[in-house]
């Protein structure tokens, strides 16, 4: 038996049936997007209600403020995106990461004196700290981390480095290359490096490991130590703690 | 001494090597310059032979196994000399005098004390002024005579004091 081709009325019924599907399908998601705006609503309620009864551990705990970052982050809110709207009025999260902002900017510049505009995370935070007074809240690494990404929207001044397991923020504008930060992450044990450690452990070729050492004698990140022996040494202030709180 | 309180630098082994880099040697010189200065005020030394301070403890960190060529003490002596902080005795450098307070401050420094001892209108000898009793305790107490003769000139400038000379020894009058 030979096919008929489909006639008009069933060509005609395909698209009735299939403008039903559509209208269907609308209906889905409309049914669907509202219960979704209202799951919403509710979990920005509770996520409300949990800020402002823990806005006091927010704002005093540093561990717990960590944890509620992330918290945040996984589901897609950024507190500090904004300082005007409900996280800053709620929470003063905001606030507390520009007023640390700024605090970290006046650390930075009054010890690039000494290391050059580069400063290990810690003693960043010891003086932080001191500047805030006694009597303010603990500040953790995270914190500063954070506070130090906002501040790249004012521009390139700021950036972090990672070396080893912990973090050197640099203050003056100024790339340094990734062998940059390798040679800072050689320094860091002893505090110092010669050439030879990195043509040695690194393999590198004597030429980029002159290279990479004088650019940062010529931008002042680095002291040249003549008296260490067969081969000049080169030294990283910004690698020694200095366990004074001032800022000089 | 070991009461001294030595800047993070003096530990820091390229302290001791004059650096290349322009800016960073001005910070090194810089402190350098104070550095000698606070030692020489903590120890209460107003001259400096440079022969002998290449193997004090001020340019020679015998710890660290690290000190300033004479070249290099020779650029802080006279990046001290360009900042009015030193003269040197003669020309051939071999010791100079470190003035760790101007002289005018050193004057004023007198000029308050013989008020207070109302010492006025009349003569004492400048042993007396510095090595004397009345004078222990108070920080120009064993001033350099080189010194005290520059202070006191400061004070004759303002008409406060007039040094004179007699029987071979010198005093001065306060007014």
């Amino acid at each position: 038996m030979s096919r008929r081709p489909a006639g008009i009325a069933a060509i005609k019924n395909k698209s009735l049936a299939q403008a039903k599907y559509k209208d269907k399908g609308n209906e889905i998601a409309d049914n669907q997007f509202a219960q979704m705006g209202k799951q919403m609503e509710l979990f920005k309620g509770n996520l409300e209600d949990f800020a402002t009864k823990h806005r006091d551990d927010i704002r005093k705990d540093p561990e717990f403020r960590l944890q509620f970052q992330e918290m945040c982050a996984s589901i897609g809110v950024d507190p500090l995106a904004s300082s005007k709207g409900f996280w800053a009025e709620m929470l003063g999260v905001g606030d507390f990461y520009y007023e640390l902002g700024i605090q970290i900017v006046e650390v930075c510049m009054a010890t690039s004196k000494r290391n050059g505009g580069l400063i290990g995370i810690e003693e960043l935070r010891r003086k932080v700290e001191a500047s805030r007074g006694r009597n303010s809240q603990a500040i953790s690494i995270d914190d500063l981390l954070r506070a130090i990404k906002k501040l790249k929207i004012l521009g390139n001044g700021f950036s972090v480095h990672k070396v080893g397991g912990s973090f050197l923020v640099q203050s003056v504008p100024g790339e340094l290359t990734l062998d940059h930060t390798v040679v800072l992450q050689q320094a860091q044990e002893k505090g110092n490096v010669t050439k030879s450690d990195l043509v040695n452990l690194l393999s590198w070729e004597e030429e980029r490991a002159k290279r990479a050492l004088d650019f940062m004698v010529k931008e002042g990140l680095a002291w040249v130590d003549h008296q260490s022996g067969n081969e000049h040494s080169f030294w990283f202030p910004s690698l020694i703690p200095d366990f004074s709180n001032s800022l000089n | 001494m070991a009461d001294f309180d030595w800047p993070w630098q003096y530990k820091f082994p390229p302290f001791f090597t004059i650096q290349p880099n322009i800016e960073t040697r001005k910070k090194q010189l810089e402190a350098w310059c104070s550095l000698v200065l606070e030692y020489q005020r903590h120890s209460k030394q107003y001259g400096l032979d440079v022969t002998e301070a290449q193997s004090s403890e001020l340019f020679y960190n015998k710890q660290l196994n690290r000190k300033l060529s004479l070249d290099a003490i020779y650029t802080v002596l006279e990046e001290l000399r360009k900042r009015g902080n030193l003269t040197w005795k003669d020309k051939t450098r071999k010791s100079c005098t470190l003035i760790w307070r101007t002289y005018a401050e050193w004057g004023k420094m007198i000029y308050n004390w013989v008020v207070a001892k109302s010492m006025m209108n009349t003569v004492c000898t400048l042993y007396e002024l510095t090595s004397g009793e009345d004078s222990e305790g108070q920080e120009f107490h064993g001033l350099d005579k080189d010194v005290l003769i520059q202070a006191l000139r400061t004070l004759e400038a303002e008409r406060k004091a007039e040094l004179m000379e007699f029987d071979g020894s010198e005093g001065v009058k306060f007014f």
